[in-house]
């Protein structure tokens, strides 16, 4: 019984934020704002900015609010607004370098000085081969690994077909294998 | 198949296939060493993706309380352009607008030809259509001759009645039809908003 009462109520907050009440909308952004930010953050790469972003994104659900059909998914609705305004700053700043003051905290969390110099390595890497994939390739894969959408729920996102969506994150896959070839042979070893 | 097997493997991956898809992917996987280690390594990828750090977000209690209070007004009515919105809420005053015109046209049809016939505007109106004769009355008049068909009142009030119903059925149909599309708009605006109603309704009852 409770899922129906949550969407209930959510339906109801949709409604009062619709009509302009702010409380409402606050609400809303509570909830939303854990997947907003992890989207946003895996999008950039960047904590400060990510902040930035996620306000950038809930500021423009906010005015397009009264356009968004009670009959759709708002989490899909963010979810697009994110991505497209994630993207828009992203292209702007497009020369300058992304250095996320993050992994120095992983740095710092790790064992020793050397284990701390190859973590910091290893998160650096990752976040190049991420940056190195087309942005359309990169929002499938995030909307996928740190989404937890399905292929139609990315599709209805990015509104691209579903067979889109299919090759975007195979491409997007292969190149990080291809990137990540050292990393990984690390990483299996690590589980083996 | 292995310039298929990519994407399908991705899906296979995501827990995305089913049915004979899957049963065939996994058959072939039993098969394919090539396969199975191209899985292994895109679960790789997919593990170090999810095993990557996240940093520490603002709470995000204090993230909507911050953003709440820089939220912009929004005025009353701001409805940001949809495409297609405005010609859907025109339709039905063109509807209405062709009802009106319909309507005004008839009618002055009616009025006119219903003068000219009881010879009203004498005449002034001969132009409207050179005489409102149906086939049949027309057939009379050939063959028992114009005189005679005159001197027949009957005839010629069954000819006019029979103009006149003409022209109402043909003022009924264009009505109908426009009564059809209109309730066909009202129809398609009640099922756009129908879905939100159900889903509450489904909330509500669980």
């Amino acid at each position: 019984m409770a899922i129906p009462l949550i969407v209930e109520d959510e339906n109801g907050l949709i409604e009062q934020a619709r009509r302009g009440d702010r409380n409402a909308f606050g609400e809303l952004v509570s909830r939303y704002y854990p997947g907003v930010i992890r989207i946003v953050y895996r999008l950039c790469g960047d904590t400060g900015l990510a902040e930035d972003m996620a306000q950038e994104a809930f500021l423009r659900a906010w005015l397009a609010l009264p356009s968004f059909r009670p009959q759709s998914s708002l989490r899909n609705w963010l979810y697009r607004i994110t991505v497209n305004a994630t993207l828009d700053v992203l292209r702007r700043r497009k020369d300058e370098p992304l250095e996320d003051e993050a992994d120095r905290m992983y740095a710092d969390q790790a064992a020793g000085p050397e284990t701390s110099l190859i973590e910091k390595e290893r998160v650096a890497l990752l976040r190049q081969a991420m940056h190195s994939l087309p942005e359309a390739a990169r929002s499938v894969l995030v909307l996928r690994e740190y989404g937890s959408l399905s292929y139609q729920e990315i599709a209805s996102v990015l509104d691209i077909p579903v067979g889109t969506v299919m090759s975007r994150l195979n491409y997007a896959r292969n190149r990080l294998r291809e990137l990540l070839k050292g990393d990984l042979l690390q990483l299996e070893n690590e589980y083996a | 198949m292995h310039e298929d097997m990519p994407p399908l493997l991705n899906a296979y991956l995501d827990g995305e296939l089913h049915g004979n898809r899957l049963r065939e992917l996994e058959l072939h996987l039993s098969g394919c060493e090539t396969c199975r280690n191209d899985l292994k390594e895109l679960r790789l990828v997919s593990a170090r993706l999810q095993a990557a750090p996240a940093p520490q977000f603002m709470p995000a209690g204090r993230f909507a309380s911050n953003l709440v209070i820089n939220l912009p007004r929004r005025r009353m009515g701001e409805q940001p352009a949809q495409p297609g919105a405005l010609a859907w809420w025109l339709v039905p005053a063109v509807i209405l607008a062709a009802w009106f015109f319909v309507q005004t046209v008839f009618t002055l049809t009616d009025a006119l030809t219903a003068a000219q016939m009881t010879d009203l505007l004498g005449q002034a109106a001969r132009w409207l259509n050179g005489g409102q004769e149906t086939i049949w009355f027309a057939a009379v008049t050939s063959l028992l001759g114009s005189q005679v068909a005159a001197s027949q009142p009957e005839l010629s009030l069954m000819n006019t009645l029979n103009v006149l119903g003409v022209h109402l059925l043909d003022g009924f149909l264009w009505q109908a039809l426009i009564v059809l599309l209109y309730w066909a708009w009202l129809s398609i605006w009640w099922l756009r908003g129908r879905p939100h109603s159900m889903k509450m309704e489904n909330a509500v009852n669980g």
